[in-house]
């Protein structure tokens, strides 16, 4: 029996589905608590309906992507471990860079299924675990006093639910999306060498090509009354945002 | 019901999401440490400890500090029982932080309320369940499904999955924060230009970035003219 067909086994199966089914099952119960507590306080069911809905609209391209980091990994470590990684807690950026640098350490000269053994693979997937368990961690021992203090109102200043939170979470997510577009744009510019514009250009084009659709998004919702646009906006810019890179990368 | 009546209500709802959420976190943590010992016995190779631990002096540290940096940023935008869920679940950036933002948007809601918390929930909640299920059948369908997921002329789409999710997300959100959006953008396109390699640790230049936001609505909002 080979590494690979011992890691893809029904037990190998039975152990990560296990794990993904009680996070699955804990999703339900949050969901579940979190509409009735919105219905209880009462709060609009059509709002909390679009909540979800955009949310699952939102989220099924990003999870072909990260499908894609299943298969990628799969090649070396089997099935099972990347879909357990990449279903729960895991990151799409995080698991293969970790992952290789892991095999190094486990003694391979890189992430791959011929050096690959029972050994290597099991001391792989602790490190994988090792490395991103912090936020749960941390999670589990400061988030109540952590959220407590940010919702307290400092005296003198504003108080929750309005004044400068929202400002300054949507100020951190601008600055999230300014590094991602920042690096974009170094990688175009300079990725071959300090202003060569010789870099790679696509990632930049499809974030132009979103960007635009986007626009178009927002002018049927708010120009022409389209609102049930809103809940799709996202998912169909990157639809057709995605299918421009396909088309661009044909030039 | 009146508004203390609902005040009461959501205190108590919180207080318990706190406790089902560290219980949560504690089982699942138990349960990804253990799953390889587990699988170790299965195999009959228990991890090499004494490599996993050189391993994580090499690599462990950065992600440690990445993942604290990333509590302490991202936890505010959750919420509680988003915070929990996302920390379980996983690929905060790239998708759990922009779909609780985009929600919270869609519905308005105000940060610290009730209303925020609830729709974060939720909004973490789904996009977890559809990643599942999504995975799970991509697993089931996958000798079918590679072909067409690997092939190369599809393969440009599929890179280019997070530049098509932020593009989105800047129109959205720079079109009514210019103000706030331009140092930033300008700060992060200069030093990604200047400094290239860089662009290998986008994740922690996200730090400064935000920083740099924050500073710059902040003063906005002093002088009272931030949108």
């Amino acid at each position: 029996m080979t590494i690979l067909s011992q890691l893809n086994s029904p037990v190998m199966y039975l152990i990560c589905g296990g794990i993904i089914a009680f996070v699955a099952l804990v999703c339900v119960f949050f969901m579940v608590r979190a509409w009735r507590a919105g219905v209880a306080i009462g709060m609009d069911k059509t709002k909390m309906k679009r909540a979800v809905v955009s949310s699952a609209t939102f989220t099924v391209l990003p999870s072909v992507g990260i499908l894609l980091g299943v298969i990628a990994l799969a090649g070396s470590l089997g099935t099972p471990w990347p879909w357990l990684r990449l279903s729960v807690i895991g990151a799409l950026h995080y698991e293969t860079q970790v992952a290789e640098a892991a095999a190094e350490a486990a003694g391979l000269s890189g992430l791959n299924a011929t050096e690959m053994t029972a050994r290597a693979f099991t001391s792989i997937a602790l490190l994988m675990g090792l490395c991103i368990m912090w936020g749960m961690i941390l999670s589990i021992f400061f988030n109540k006093r952590y959220l407590k203090k940010l919702q307290t109102p400092k005296a003198g200043g504003p108080s929750s639910g309005g004044g400068f939170g929202d400002v300054a979470m949507t100020a951190m997510f601008i600055g999230l999306v300014s590094a991602y577009i920042g690096s974009y744009l170094g990688k175009f510019v300079s990725g071959e060498g300090l202003f060569t514009f010789a870099g790679p250009w696509l990632p930049l084009a499809v974030a132009a090509v979103a960007a635009a659709v986007m626009a178009v998004f927002v002018w049927l919702a708010e120009k022409k009354n389209a609102a049930w646009v809103e809940s799709f906006s996202i998912a169909g810019s990157m639809i057709v945002a995605m299918a421009a890179a396909v088309v661009l990368n044909l030039l | 019901m009146n508004e203390l009546d609902k005040k009461s209500l959501f205190e108590a709802y919180n207080e318990r999401t706190h406790l089902f959420g560290r219980i949560a976190c504690a089982i699942t943590l138990v349960m990804l440490i253990g799953a390889p010992f587990v699988m170790g016995a299965y195999l009959g190779a228990m991890p090499d400890l004494a490599a996993v631990g050189r391993g994580f002096l090499a690599c462990g540290i950065v992600w440690m500090v990445s993942c604290v940096a990333e509590y302490l940023v991202y936890t505010p935008m959750l919420g509680a029982g988003g915070g929990y869920l996302a920390f379980i679940t996983g690929n905060l950036i790239n998708m759990k932080i922009p779909c609780a933002m985009n929600a919270r948007d869609m519905v308005d809601a105000k940060t610290g309320t009730p209303e925020n918390e609830i729709i974060s929930t939720l909004s973490i909640a789904t996009s977890s369940l559809v990643t599942i299920v999504v995975l799970a059948c991509g697993v089931v369908a996958l000798i079918p499904l590679q072909p067409v997921l690997q092939s190369p002329v599809l393969q440009p789409a599929f890179d280019n999955v997070v530049p098509a999710l932020f593009g989105a997300m800047a129109y959205k959100y720079y079109r009514g924060n210019m103000k706030i959006a331009v140092l930033p953008l300008l700060t992060m396109a200069l030093l990604f230009v200047l400094v290239p390699s860089l662009t290998g640790s986008t994740s922690f230049m996200v730090l400064p970035s935000g920083a740099i936001a924050i500073g710059v609505a902040f003063l906005l909002h002093k002088k009272g003219s931030a949108k």
